[in-house]
């Protein structure tokens, strides 16, 4: 540890022990072993050093951390942001390619990996004591076998849901050894989010098509995806679909959208083009015209900013509900 | 050095008989160089005096001031290193198998993955991806499991299907060969299609690359490429029977369905091992056959070592301009590099070229 803190060392086993009570699931199998359990008392003097950290990523791999790491590899967007928010940007040495990079202050880190692939050898030149990689293939398995073959603890995380988000910024806070930071970010946004979601309990649920991409095939959210999650809270009835993300036309005009939110405009996606494809003049929607941009990355990027997506959808579902100030 | 090299090597080459010496000398030199350029490479800038010095005090012992950081080792020991050797070890069994397959099946055209291999290991490593299974025996995965098995699995099915046709058996085996191998790419395509999020990891098996090599890998699947090819070049004779067509080859006193299982069960062995450390890498084992018998004649006895030396330069070759390229897929580079250099060589080629 390069900054000995004397009051964090003391604070820290106790927020684990919180955090493993908190309500978002079963990755908390860790308690810092090495480390008696202090009572609350103040009054160390001693530099007292933490234990090592082990816990369980989302693949179920035990992972150990023996010291804060101090130059930590990012390699999904989510974790980018989540390391940032949590005051551990500073420890951040590399990330992943980001189309829509956030925060700012990550704007100048090397680029280890891409779309394609990643960079081990310039992951192991930066000395990388910890690595946050994508799970569900978007980090190749082979590249953290690769570099847990090297002792690089790598942290594997993938959220689907809300829930395993906001577990995922927990678990990421423990790997980087600011899980205090991490507890008190997701508390703050559990909060957030339920108070969001109180404004639109009592409003008529309108059916939402939510479009991530029409590249070849159209492309919506999973029933219990983040997306489709956060829709709800919004105050609609999303018309989701399974694992594939794909829906076919037919089924989507059977469900017959009143609203058309469009997570693509990136790639080009209008109102106008989309009223003026074959097939989807008769939705409701596309009849009235109800078809709105929204910024896909804060909707589906299950990341810290997942409030001001709740945010996006409530404006463009229920434009009239008033939203608390940030 | 490569320039004196030539200089000596030219006029051996020029005499026919010495010619596989020449050949035999010149790949082993040029082996070594691309050794020592495959581990000079990279991402991340070591200096070639670091990286000889790194490779003369871990691997030869050598008492070498150490002038470079941890992390510069690790690049070259523990990442470099093993990524060379299995481009070279996956080279050499892949030109290996494809003498053998095309010797085997007296077919110009045949290559390790004509019998439904590559088709198998394909199908296999889709599976691995789409199962929600993850398991990890010495750092290979599922993935890997099951592409050999899907490779083996093929050629076993395929030879057992061709044995009860009433076809003549190179015959029967390429169709059952060609039938088998749509069948599994049609379940290919359909496991690609309900992938979803896992599609990336498929492609990318199919692409082909030596990106995740480590120490572990390649010692566990470097005996079995090595051990089946040397078993291969142990029967060389057969091969060359086999060559002949069938009733000379028993009239010379090959034991012709024998010889033709054994050398299609260790073909498929070196070929399976190939696949499932590197993925699908096409062209080196259907053209450096052909380079080698057009420089050497078709006798296997010759054609199989001089195969196994230039699939191993070509692959290293090949995984260094795909790094340097950034991180291309090396198939693409084999055949971009193959295509044209074995054209150039048929142009050149003396009449009645025969396998």
């Amino acid at each position: 540890m390069r900054h000995p803190s004397n009051l964090r060392a003391w604070l820290l086993p106790v927020i684990f022990l919180i955090a493993a009570c908190g309500t978002s699931g079963g990755t908390f199998a860790n308690v810092p072993t090495g480390t008696p359990a202090p009572s609350a008392s103040p009054t160390a003097t001693v530099a007292a050093t933490p234990g090592p950290v082990t816990l369980t990523d989302d693949e179920g791999t035990t992972v150990v951390i023996a010291e804060e790491p101090q130059k930590i590899v990012s390699l999904t967007p989510a974790a980018t942001e989540t390391l940032f928010a949590i005051g551990a940007g500073d420890r951040v040495v590399a990330k992943v390619q980001d189309i829509t990079p956030y925060p700012p202050e990550a704007d100048d880190l090397p680029v280890v990996a891409t779309f394609d692939g990643t960079d081990v050898e310039k992951i192991v030149a930066l000395e990388a004591d910890l690595v946050i990689a994508g799970g569900l293939g978007f980090t190749k398995p082979d590249v953290v076998t690769q570099l847990r073959g090297l002792d690089i603890p790598v942290v594997v995380v993938y959220a689907s849901d809300l829930d395993t988000a906001l577990a995922d910024i927990e678990l990421i806070g423990q790997a980087a050894w600011a899980a205090d930071e991490a507890a008190t970010l997701t508390a703050d946004m559990r909060a957030d989010l339920d108070e969001l979601a109180a404004l639109t309990t009592d409003l008529p649920k309108p059916r939402v098509f939510y479009e991530i991409d029409t590249f070849n095939a159209i492309y919506t959210t999973p029933d219990d995806f983040v997306a489709a999650e956060l829709l709800r809270l919004a105050g609609s009835e999303p018309i989701t679909t399974d694992a594939s993300y794909v829906i076919s036309l037919e089924k989507l005009v059977a469900a017959d959208p009143e609203i058309i939110l469009l997570g693509d405009t990136a790639s080009g996606a209008t109102a106008e083009l989309v009223a003026a494809r074959p097939g989807w003049d008769g939705m409701t929607a596309v009849v009235n015209g109800d078809i709105f941009p929204v910024d896909d990355v804060v909707i589906t990027r299950p990341g810290p900013r997942l409030v001001d997506g709740l945010r996006a959808l409530i404006t463009a579902i229920h434009p009239d509900v008033v939203l608390p100030a940030r | 050095m490569s320039a004196a090299v030539l200089r000596t090597a030219a006029p051996i080459l020029a005499d026919r008989r010495r010619r596989p010496i020449g050949l035999a000398i010149a790949g082993a030199v040029a082996l070594l160089v691309v050794l020592v350029l495959g581990v000079a490479a990279g991402s991340v800038a070591v200096a070639p005096g670091d990286t000889l010095g790194i490779l003369l005090q871990r691997i030869l012992g050598l008492p070498v001031p150490t002038t470079w950081t941890p992390a510069a080792e690790t690049i070259v020991v523990d990442l470099r290193l093993p990524r060379v050797l299995t481009a070279m070890v996956v080279g050499l069994g892949l030109a290996v198998a494809g003498v053998t397959f095309q010797g085997l099946l007296r077919n110009p055209l045949a290559d390790p993955y004509v019998l439904g291999t590559a088709s198998g290991a394909a199908l296999g490593a889709a599976i691995a991806v789409i199962l929600p299974v993850r398991t990890l025996v010495l750092e290979f995965g599922l993935l890997h499991g099951l592409a050999f098995l899907g490779a083996l699995g093929a050629v076993f099915v395929v030879y057992r299907l061709s044995r009860v046709s009433g076809l003549s058996p190179l015959t029967s085996l390429l169709l059952t060969g060609y039938a088998v191998g749509s069948l599994l790419a049609a379940g290919l395509a359909m496991a690609m299609y309900v992938s979803g999020a896992g599609l990336r990891q498929i492609f990318a098996y199919l692409l082909g690359g030596f990106d995740a090599a480590s120490w572990l890998r390649l010692a566990t699947a470097a005996p079995l490429i090595l051990g089946a090819s040397i078993f291969i070049a142990v029967r060389a004779r057969a091969l060359n029977g086999l060559l002949l067509g069938e009733e000379t080859a028993a009239h010379l006193g090959v034991d012709v369905r024998r010889e033709r299982a054994i050398l299609l069960g260790l073909g498929s062995l070196v070929t399976a091992a190939a696949v499932a450390v590197s993925g699908l890498i096409g062209f080196v084992g259907l053209v450096v056959p052909h380079v080698v018998r057009l420089l050497v004649g078709p006798n296997a006895r010759l054609v199989l070592p001089l195969s196994a030396l230039f699939g191993a330069i070509l692959m290293v070759l090949a995984d260094l301009a795909a790094r340097l390229l950034g991180e291309i897929p090396v198939g693409v580079v084999t055949a971009v590099v193959g295509a044209p250099f074995f054209l150039v060589l048929l142009r050149r080629a003396r009449a009645g070229y025969e396998l």
